[in-house]
């Protein structure tokens, strides 16, 4: 058996490092995404970049992560990172940049900035693809904070990993049934969330 | 590098754990396709049931993967059986979604023309849904190897074998060039599987036409 | 920080030996055009001619490669674009409004973002709806979305004129709409033109549009001016065939004399007919849902009236029904002849003419419609 204090510790460890992740993921990957808005090599490059990692098995990445900057929490919560990051700018970028030109040249025939048809104009376009990238990333952080517990993140998954050691199907359920259960959670959230935050140009 | 690389991978035999690997990719996405193919003619027949079955898939789909193959341990034992089954169950999301969304969605006239000629509805299944799907359900296999393969790696972390154990080793006693290796070839797997699923979409694609 | 105000009216835009080129294709080939303030210039000619490349080098969308546009004589390289888009309207076909933002916030994004207050914005809001023919109560929430294709039309239009711009550049902005409802905004927009005195640069492709509306037309042809007059130096002393082929087209209704009433009139359809007991506030309602600009009445008191769009908004909150307000038309049978019943127009002063196929309305007759066809 496992203590119940064990699991809610290791469940709170692991809502952290997936969420750091996650809010770092976001930070880096918006204004990325704006980025790649200027330039269209970039922009190609990223998407390009983040299709070939999408395709990577995370274990894959998350044990080079190893030999490149070592074990604990910091390594995974940057593996993470790195795969959180791909679905945030793909679906950004798509949103930003799926915006009718009529719209956009309309926007600068009447005067504003490139700054302002970004700020008014692409971003709450794009808020409804965005937002499905960020709940894709969640998804995936949940997942992957089970995973870094190979490299010593800590969390849910060093129960899991544990339970593998001693074969020890309590222990592995013990790991699992939260993280299953956040998974679900996260869905739930954020499909309500997504109900709610619809603007109201797009509901009937 | 190159002769540490070459006895490393005679050390750890990474041919046979790639035979290994390809074997459990190639057997999970078989069974993935079928069933796949399968829910999704189903859910096209019984499109009541369309909406309950993706939503119950769709909730699989957000399972930390690890936690589902070790949830399926106590079921299926260890080693290939809970990798393959975990395979499926993530890929039947998107090959059924796909061939639902793409059988369902043939456009009308298509259909009137068909029926016109005096096709059965069997027969518009076979010769007309079925090849004008083809290219989206191309793309829903493809997100399924993706999955395949992402899962077939993490097998050999419960003892399945495959290219995941490699990794697992290389990271337990602490071989770098081991882990970078095997990470690095297994990677390279995956992206050149990925550009080939994704040749074969836009070929479809371009040959049935565009979604 | 607002921008400043450029310029009060203008009096005059030239365009000077302006050159652009997209890879080997040149768009626009050394052209100079002087644009008179107060008046509405028609750049027409066929896709690939260089019009809208032209329009759009007068708000810098597009900056030419050689070449000069000044506005009353300032050069507009010298202006930051943004602050000279602010003081041109600018209005294009596919319209381009915000899909995310109200009616409200489309035409006031400008002002607020020029840091006016929001009583000022709803203000000068509903002064511009009133001024496009939308009761700003029923219209001031909506999203684009749920507007007909004329509304947004409208809705493009005053957006345009949120900060009273001088100059307004328009790029076929009916070019989507269907021709009765064309006919409507072309002649609402001459109105506003009027009452405004603006100086308008209008690109169309439709050379009826272009004599109902331009004061000056300038015709292109492969990136270049081949004439520029007005409409009826253009028919008297075309420069080319191709200019007299242009203002031509219609050369089948050469011979009016035997043309009847029948061959010119626009037929309509049942969403056209109104019965004269309805209150005219869901008359209205029901004619800015279908885009229409006139429509004909009956069951009244005195036979078929027709009510314009005009005469409806203004009596909109009076406890009159559609009957009260329609006017008598003149009528025609579909039979008469054109040149008579243009006389009988003519005389009359009456722009149109209902057409009745004995006791059925069947058409409209539009005399400035009749003319171009037969120009």
């Amino acid at each position: 058996m496992v203590a119940i204090e064990t699991i809610a510790l290791a469940t709170f460890h692991h809502m952290v490092l997936a969420y750091t992740a996650l809010l770092v993921g976001i930070g880096i990957s918006i204004p990325l995404a704006v980025l790649s808005l200027y330039s269209r090599r970039f922009a190609s490059v990223v998407i390009t970049g983040a299709n070939l990692v999408q395709a990577v098995p995370s274990l894959a990445v998350v044990a080079v992560f190893v030999p490149l900057i070592g074990i604990g929490f910091w390594p995974a919560i940057l593996a993470i990172v790195l795969r959180a990051l791909l679905p945030i700018i793909k679906n950004t970028w798509i949103g930003l940049s799926a915006v009718d030109p009529a719209v956009i040249d309309s926007a600068r025939g009447i005067g504003l900035t490139d700054w302002q048809i970004v700020r008014h104009i692409r971003f709450p376009l794009a808020y409804p693809a965005m937002f499905a990238g960020i709940k894709f990333a969640a998804i995936l952080a949940n997942s992957l904070a089970i995973l870094t517990a190979i490299i010593g993140s800590g969390g849910l998954g060093s129960i899991v990993f544990e339970g593998m050691a001693s074969v020890n199907i309590a222990k592995l359920m013990a790991g699992a049934v939260p993280a299953i259960c956040l998974a679900i959670l996260i869905d739930a959230t954020f499909s309500a969330l997504e109900r709610r935050l619809t603007p109201s140009f797009m509901r009937e | 590098m190159l002769s540490e690389i070459l006895t490393l991978w005679a050390r750890y035999d990474l041919t046979a754990r790639t035979i290994e690997h390809l074997t459990m990719f190639a057997v999970a996405l078989t069974f993935a396709f079928i069933i796949g193919i399968l829910v999704g003619v189903l859910l096209y027949r019984h499109e009541k049931y369309a909406g309950p079955v993706l939503n119950v898939l769709n909730v699989v789909e957000t399972f930390p993967d690890l936690a589902l193959l070790v949830l399926l341990i106590p079921l299926v034992g260890i080693g290939a059986a809970p990798t393959i089954v975990a395979c499926v169950l993530y890929s039947i999301l998107p090959i059924a979604r796909n061939a639902y969304t793409g059988l369902s969605h043939v456009s009308r006239e298509q259909i009137d023309v068909a029926e016109a000629l005096g096709l059965t509805g069997n027969e518009i299944l076979l010769y007309i849904r079925i090849p004008l799907s083809l290219p989206l359900i191309a793309g829903g296999v493809r997100i399924a190897i993706v999955f395949t393969m992402g899962i077939v790696t993490l097998g050999g972390l419960i003892g399945a074998g495959g290219l995941g154990a490699p990794l697992q080793t290389g990271i337990f006693i602490n071989i770098p060039m081991l882990i970078v290796t095997a990470g690095i070839w297994v990677g390279i797997l995956a992206v050149v599987l990925d550009g080939l699923a994704g040749i074969a979409e836009t070929w479809l694609a371009g040959r049935f036409g565009e979604w | 920080m607002p921008s400043p105000r450029l310029f009060e009216r203008i009096d005059r835009v030239e365009l000077k030996n302006l050159i652009k080129r997209y890879g080997d294709s040149i768009a626009v080939d050394d052209l100079t055009l002087d644009v008179t303030g107060g008046e509405l210039l028609i750049l027409i000619g066929g896709s690939g001619s260089g019009k809208t490349t032209t329009l759009r080098m007068i708000n810098r969308l597009i900056e030419p490669e050689a070449g000069t546009v000044s506005i009353n004589g300032t050069d507009i390289r010298t202006v930051d674009p943004v602050a000279l888009r602010r003081n041109i309207g600018y209005v294009i076909q596919q319209i381009g409004l915000f899909p995310h933002m109200t009616v409200r916030d489309n035409i006031g994004l400008i002002p607020r973002l020029e840091g006016w207050d929001d009583a000022a914005i709803t203000t000068r809001v509903e002064v511009l709806l009133e001024l496009v023919d939308l009761p700003p109560e029923m219209f001031i929430d909506r999203y684009p979305r749920q507007l007909s294709g004329g509304q947004q039309q409208r809705i493009g239009l005053a957006r345009a004129l949120a900060m009273d711009p001088p100059l307004l550049l328009m790029d076929e902005p009916f070019g989507a709409l269907d021709p009765i409802l064309r006919k409507q905004l072309q002649e609402e927009f001459s109105k506003i033109k009027e009452d405004l005195g603006r100086t308008i640069v209008f690109v169309t492709h439709d050379i009826d549009e272009a004599f109902r509306l331009g004061d000056r037309i300038a015709i292109m042809h492969d990136a270049r001016i081949i004439q520029v007059g007005k409409p009826e130096e253009l028919i008297l002393d075309p420069a080319s065939d191709l200019v007299s082929k242009l203002v031509d087209a219609d050369r089948k209704f050469r011979h009016i004399d035997n043309l009847t009433v029948r061959d010119l009139m626009r037929p309509v359809t049942r969403r056209y007919f109104f019965e004269g007991g309805m209150p005219i506030g869901p008359a209205l309602l029901a004619m800015m849902e279908d885009d229409l600009g006139l429509v004909i009445v009956t069951d009244t008191a005195s036979g078929t009236g027709i009510l314009n769009r005009r005469d409806a908004f203004t009596h909109r909150n009076d406890p009159v029904t559609v009957g009260d307000v329609a006017r008598r038309p003149l009528v025609f049978a579909p039979g008469d002849s054109a040149t008579e019943a243009l006389r009988v127009l003519k005389r009359k002063k009456s722009p149109f003419a209902l057409v009745m196929d004995r006791e059925t309305p069947a058409g409209l007759f539009f005399s400035d419609e009749v003319l171009m066809r037969l120009i």
